[in-house]
């Protein structure tokens, strides 16, 4: 969370609350006094977790707990930006395919317990795109395909003029948190011995977000490394965090192998083999055709595992090369009668990666449609909650 | 979280990040405050290691009235360079590479910032107090947001601050109302008997203020007048923090009228799941005698109601 405007969030905290332990055994009625102010948010509910249970009140994407948000949000206003919602307008953020219900909940708590001026609900896709607008030499179209990928699972999504086509989002379990597995396998395997067992993952996760880079070819990278380690292999520093000695870890193959179980993924896993490139051109298959082009030629990375080096360029090779075999195919089948034009494949890699969702809601709420489109106050009072189901942007399609 | 923090807990995150960060990086930030504050943390434009922090303070020229510019040069002096921009009233500079050894204690007396400016007219009234006057001080007001004010007026024996507040709302007013209500009762309590007296008038206005023009006298309005005794500001340690927590009554109150209201949301939606356990109940019973089973002991096992967690409204439609 953060302020428009700004290049990078102020906050980046986990979506969790730790409340008091003792449960009161008549529920909710006999709380009297100020119980329900008695709680933490973010990184604090973590570091208190001995007296706070923690509860994580979005669950894939989706609110589960309304009752927890509704206080998160509170505090997260309230303590961590310190401003006064009544003056302000919000813009929330919702995944692809949510419930329309869930749209009128959030309204209703944004509009009647904050009494906030304005809010508007983007769809994280539709903001990823937006935020590759300041890469170079792009469209700064909202039709494009979005690869999220985060640390639980990695979504594709085709967007069409904004608006996200829902029958072809594809998702792979594979995302940041197999990569470190991944990692941490690979160093156990290679008989990194002194790393201590309870820092294993955060020494893996390290690594993998300091050296790892996406080859080209996999067997010329294991040659090269084979013929000069002393190049390619990097020494990792750490300092044990129990007894604050300092050892080295060896960090080789591991450099281009972590980010290529997106490319091969039965590197890791034995019941999902199809490679990234492959979903994201069946996905763009099963668009409606006359928006294919336009999804093939803006292909848009966002979320925090997909900042390897040249992610971005390996991707569009693969890609580039399915589609090309493809039209040359057809184009045989047609016996030479036919001439198709060239598919254009562009993936746009660019800075804001990591918080790409955040940083189109902030591209977006600086301009001045951002006002016209939000639902303000107002409306709310005169239509109800179902304001929310509506989009503006979409009014002159319609 | 009872009470809110006096500092600005975002803006002393972001300057603290810049003081750690190794190299100079180029960065513009924008930030608020309660109260329309805005804050902007900017790189200087010839010198990466400078950083500027801009402050927007619509009421700073009220407050220099009564002292602001002496208490931020006693705070901030070593900081305090000429306003670069007309939009700001404050501006701050610091050299990143030729900073005090705690950098978190300067973030964080920087974010008190505004705290430090609003607490003027406070100091001021305190001080007459101390000079031992006869009759009532100048009436200080400070209008810290539009149509709402703080007035501070020192007199021979007491302080008094009272807070014009407005409810956006008609639900907020009536919440306010109850909640400003409690403030005066818990007073009588035993334990409590050192606190300010507060007093609490809806639409009228208090004595001390009602002769200043262009008051609003409608029902969104509300008056707060806190009384305060020399034990609240005889001692400079109790002082600062009466201080600290005065100014900030008006964000308090809003703050817990929300918190009330969210409390109360979460109350209703435990009645809706208790109501809809009640309706599910009510269903006929689908299943059938030939469903029923015998258990092991010769006994008639019959399926107990449906008590599904998943009560939402919609599943309840769906099943029908």
């Amino acid at each position: 969370m953060g302020f428009a405007g700004n290049t990078d969030p102020q906050f980046v905290i986990p979506t969790v609350i730790g409340l008091p332990n003792q449960q009161s055994r008549y529920g909710i009625a006999s709380k009297r006094g100020i119980e329900d102010l008695d709680f933490h948010i973010g990184d604090e509910a973590t570091a208190n977790s001995k007296s706070y249970n923690l509860n994580y009140p979005i669950r894939h994407g989706q609110i589960d707990n309304w009752d927890h948000m509704e206080r998160y949000w509170e505090q997260s206003i309230f303590k961590y930006m310190c401003c006064e919602p009544e003056d302000h307008y919000f813009l929330l953020t919702e995944p692809p395919l949510n419930a329309p219900e869930n749209r009128e909940q959030m309204a209703e708590i944004f509009f009647e317990s904050f009494n906030v001026q304005g809010l508007y609900i983007a769809v994280q896709a539709v903001l990823a795109l937006a935020a590759s607008w300041t890469a170079k030499g792009s469209q700064q179209t909202l039709t494009g395909t979005v690869i999220d990928s985060g640390d639980g699972v990695t979504h594709v999504i085709p967007v069409a003029e904004g608006y996200v086509l829902g029958s072809s989002i594809k998702h792979i379990p594979i995302a940041g948190r197999d990569i470190t597995a991944f990692v941490q396998q690979l160093l156990r395997d290679h008989g990194e011995t002194n790393i201590p067992p309870e820092d294993s993952l955060d020494i893996a996760r390290r690594i993998k977000e300091q050296y790892s880079y996406t080859c080209h070819d996999m067997a010329k990278e294991f040659h090269k490394f084979d013929t000069e380690p002393v190049k390619y292999y990097k020494q990792f520093d750490a300092i044990n965090s129990i007894n604050q000695q300092s050892y080295t870890v060896d960090v080789g193959y591991e450099r281009f192998l972590a980010p290529e179980i997106f490319f091969n993924p039965e590197l890791v896993s034995s019941n999902f083999l199809t490679p990234l490139p492959e979903v994201v051109d069946t996905c763009i298959q099963v668009s409606p055709i006359d928006t294919r082009r336009g999804l093939y030629s803006n292909i848009v990375l966002s979320g925090g595992s997909t900042m390897f080096k040249d992610f971005g360029k390996r991707l569009q090779r693969d890609i580039k090369r399915l589609v090309d075999g493809r039209v040359k195919k057809s184009e045989e089948l047609s016996g030479g009668r036919l001439q198709a034009k060239p598919i254009d494949v562009n993936v746009v890699a660019h800075k804001k990666q990591r918080h790409a969702v955040w940083f189109g809601g902030s591209i977006m709420a600086c301009t001045d449609q951002f006002y016209q489109f939000s639902h303000t106050k107002a409306e709310y009072e005169e239509y109800g909650p179902s304001i929310c189901r509506h989009n503006r942007v979409f009014e002159s399609l319609a | 979280m009872i009470l809110l923090e006096p500092n600005s807990y975002v803006l002393e995150e972001t300057l603290l990040a810049r003081f750690n960060s190794e190299k100079p990086e180029v960065v513009d930030i924008t930030l608020v405050d309660f109260d329309n504050v805005i804050y902007h943390v900017q790189t200087s434009a010839e010198q990466r290691t400078l950083l500027n922090l801009s402050v927007e303070m619509k009421y700073f020229n009220e407050v220099c009235a009564y002292g602001a510019e002496s208490i931020l040069q006693r705070e901030y002096g070593d900081y305090l360079v000429p306003v670069a921009n007309s939009q700001y009233q404050i501006t701050l500079q610091f050299n990143l590479e030729q900073l005090p050894a705690d950098k978190a204690g300067l973030a964080k007396h920087v974010s008190m910032l505004k705290r430090n400016v609003l607490a003027s007219p406070f100091i001021r009234a305190f001080e007459y107090w101390e000079s031992q006057q006869e009759g009532a001080g100048p009436l200080m007001a400070t209008h810290y947001r539009e149509n709402e004010a703080i007035y501070v007026q020192a007199q021979q024996d007491r302080v008094t601050v009272i807070f014009s507040t407005l409810f956006q709302e008609e639900v907020d007013r009536v919440l306010g109302k109850v909640f400003l209500q409690e403030f005066v009762d818990a007073r009588r309590q035993a334990a409590i008997q050192n606190a300010p007296q507060v007093f609490y008038s809806s639409r009228e206005a208090p004595l001390e203020i009602r002769h200043l023009p262009g008051l609003r006298q409608d029902e969104s309005v509300g008056y707060v007048s806190f009384v305060l005794f020399p034990r609240h500001f005889a001692d400079a340690e109790v002082r600062e923090k009466t201080i600290s927590q005065i100014q900030l009554f008006r964000d308090y109150l809003h703050y817990h009228i929300k918190c009330a209201k969210a409390y109360m949301h979460s109350r209703m939606r435990t009645r809706v799941k208790e109501f809809l356990k009640v309706i599910n109940r009510a269903k006929p019973d689908r299943t059938t005698a030939a469903s029923e089973k015998r258990t092991a002991s010769g006994r008639y096992f019959r399926p107990q109601f449906r008590q599904s967690s998943a009560t939402s409204p919609q599943q309840v439609e769906g099943e029908w």
